[in-house]
């Protein structure tokens, strides 16, 4: 040490002695990742970004979005053609919506095929679950906002698969809907559980969940001995946040470049005959609708299989996983039935989205 | 073995070499790897656990003699950070090197443990006061819009005079006003397929019965005679609520009602054809007057279910 501190460094000296902003920082930096860093582990982190891209657009939406049946779609129409930039803070905000979606889908595959979910990490797990409910839940929310077709007859149709929920189905989407058909009451429903609710969802349980995931540890990669691991190990910092970081720039330049490419161009406005317009829900919910166009699920129980019983059991299996699948071998190649499962809904899901698209053409 | 404690006394084969200040922990197997021995003679040296014969009552028994301390390395502490600058999950639950707990007493007023019990409880209790009273109040809130009474009015939705040909589908477009809770009135457009039937499809619709509307109380509203030539659908396709069209399809032969949400196909009498729908198309109540003018009453069933469930 040479010389006197200058005032910067008294006031952090000042700060530091009763915040404790050093061991807290030196927390959160020095973290063992086992085995070191890697690529593979920038999801999580990407993540938290994009959300917090999301936050701040959203808020910058606000200004000029009116959540009103008669004001919706020209305040969303105002900021695209005349607010300054407009245009591209609701065209990210719409891309970075499907961002979060690949990057969770992303997320989760890693941590699935990683053998990541296994005890002791089965809460992380389980709280990661939810998150992804509430990603789907912001997507479902934000569609309906602008007002336009596309948004009411996703929402039409979605509401409707709801309805079709035992028992409390018809409740749950008169709840939703604020009556029996979609109007007003939807649109301040959905706009309120949209900016209020799900952030407020979202933000508790990624704390949690990252919370949860300090307390447990990175579980590192699946294979290698102790001895290979703790030669390699790293801190979090610098060479994750570096990898992590690059991946965001790489996100953002992505999000940036698709709402330069194809920015959000709205519909007509908003009202219960569709014209022309064919309906059809965003990209990512694209397989579920397939699905629900297969002979095997016509009728109403078929609709009831196949729009709540399949994807019901189907995440009450992921929720269930860690129980299930107890044993300790996390090495991908050496777990045959996860790997195979993990194709196959992979390809399940790309099969009846890229059918959903071919189907386009022969609807004209 | 114990785990050797921070300031225990260190002894080489020959002599005492001094005492422990600091040990050493590894972040992944959270075992202690290395003591650090300082005082007479120790000089600061990095010493595997390896070289540790015992650990006795604050005691470090090494295997090694004091003139070869020398051959370990000095501790270089800028390779280290302390437990208090690192996270690693469960260090504290493995690591025993301070000796003995560090108390702090309870204060007097806080050693009565059912008191503690009781208070706890009672945060429960009085959040429960709170959060139940409000709980119905809440729901009623949020249930007020949920159900309102059906609209039985007749709305005009043009002239069947346009119809050409028999067992076609015509869309009818129409306005109807909207007044919802604190909402100006509003005009949302609405459609509805109008087909006049011939004798043959309307037995498909009707099977020789006439057809009956009721409102929530089970009031007759309105009676389609089974012997009148139009029929109308409402625009509403009941698989899960999209808006249907007319199409012809050339791999079929012939003109069929297709939704494109989810290809259901039905027949211009509303039976379905094919696709996941569960029921025909809704028939709504119609009524036309001498000169072609067409009224309808414009209801919605509830879609996806083998019965017909009026919600609107």
């Amino acid at each position: 040490m040479s010389g006197q501190p200058n005032v910067l460094e008294k006031v952090i000296a000042f700060v530091d002695e009763r915040v404790g902003l050093k061991t807290l920082q030196a927390k959160m930096l020095n973290e063992p990742v086992p085995g070191g860093s890697r690529w593979a582990y920038i999801f999580g982190s990407v993540l938290l970004f994009i959300f917090i891209m999301q936050a701040v657009t959203g808020i910058l939406l606000m200004f000029y979005y009116v959540p009103s049946a008669d004001h919706a779609y020209a305040s969303t129409q105002y900021i695209i053609h005349e607010v300054d930039y407009g245009w591209f803070l609701l065209s990210y905000h719409f891309w970075g919506s499907s961002a979060m979606v690949v990057m969770v889908f992303a997320h989760m595959s890693q941590v699935f095929l990683w053998g990541a979910y296994k005890s002791p990490r089965e809460m992380i797990w389980l709280v990661g679950l939810a998150l992804f409910g509430i990603v789907m839940a912001f997507g479902f929310t934000g569609y309906l906002l602008p007002w336009d077709q596309r948004a009411y007859w996703a929402t039409t149709v979605g509401v409707e698969i709801m309805d079709k929920t035992p028992i409390v189905g018809d409740f749950m989407a008169r709840f939703l809907k604020g009556g029996a058909t979609p109007g007003q009451m939807t649109l301040s429903r959905f706009f309120v559980i949209h900016v209020m609710i799900l952030p407020a969802m979202l933000m508790g349980l990624a704390g949690l969940h990252i919370f949860l995931f300090r307390k447990a540890g990175p579980a590192g990669p699946f294979q290698g001995t102790p001895a290979e691991l703790k030669a390699k190990t790293d801190y979090f910092f610098p060479r994750q946040i570096w990898k992590d970081m690059v991946a965001m720039a790489a996100v953002f330049a992505t999000i940036c470049s698709l709402a330069f490419i194809e920015p959000v161009v709205l519909l007509e406005e908003a009202t219960p005959d569709p014209g022309e317009y064919h309906p059809e829900p965003e990209w990512y919910f694209l397989f579920l609708f397939q699905l629900l166009r297969l002979k095997i699920f016509s009728g109403e129980f078929g609709q009831f299989l196949g729009a709540i019983a399949i994807p019901g059991a189907f995440m009450a299996l992921l929720a269930a996983l860690p129980f299930i699948d107890r044993s300790p071998e996390r090495n991908i190649f050496k777990r045959p039935v996860a790997l195979i499962g993990w194709i196959a809904v992979m390809a399940a899901i790309l099969i009846f989205t890229v059918s959903a698209i071919i189907n386009r053409e022969f609807l004209d | 073995m114990h785990q050797p404690r921070l300031k225990s006394k260190v002894r080489c084969t020959d002599r005492e070499v001094g005492e422990i200040t600091h040990v050493i922990v590894d972040p992944l197997s959270h075992d202690v790897s290395h003591i650090v021995v300082g005082g007479n003679g120790g000089g600061g040296r990095q010493i595997p656990m390896s070289e540790v014969q015992s650990v006795v009552d604050g005691l470090v028994q090494l295997r090694t003699a004091s003139n070869a301390l020398a051959q370990f390395p000095p501790l270089k502490r800028e390779d280290y950070v302390t437990t208090h600058e690192v996270e690693i999950a469960h260090l504290e639950d493995h690591l025993h090197v301070e000796s003995g707990e560090v108390l702090v007493p309870l204060p007097t007023l806080e050693r009565n443990v059912p008191r503690r019990t009781f208070f706890m409880n009672l945060t429960h209790v009085i959040g429960a006061l709170v959060a139940l009273p409000l709980a119905f109040p809440v729901l009623k809130y949020l249930m007020k819009p949920m159900y309102s009474p059906f609209d039985n009015a007749w709305l005009k939705v043009g002239n069947v005079n346009r119809i050409k040909t028999d067992d076609v589908g015509m869309q009818f477009k129409y306005k109807k006003k909207v007044k919802e809770a604190f909402m100006p009135e509003a005009e949302v457009d609405k459609n509805v397929w109008i087909l006049k039937a011939s004798p043959a499809v309307l037995e498909e619709v009707y099977r020789g019965k006439d057809m009956e509307f009721r409102d929530q109380t089970g009031r007759l509203v309105w009676t389609n005679k089974k012997d009148v030539p139009y029929v109308v659908f409402s625009g509403k396709c009941p698989h899960l609520g999209c808006g249907y069209k007319w199409r012809k399809v050339p791999k079929l032969g012939k003109e069929i009602f297709l939704c494109p949400c989810h290809l259901s196909i039905y027949e211009p009498s509303g039976k379905v054809l094919d696709g996941p729908a569960p029921r025909p198309l809704d028939t709504l109540p119609i009524r036309v007057d001498a000169g072609g003018n067409v009224e309808i009453i414009d209801m919605e069933f509830k879609a996806g279910t083998k019965a017909q469930t009026r919600i609107v």
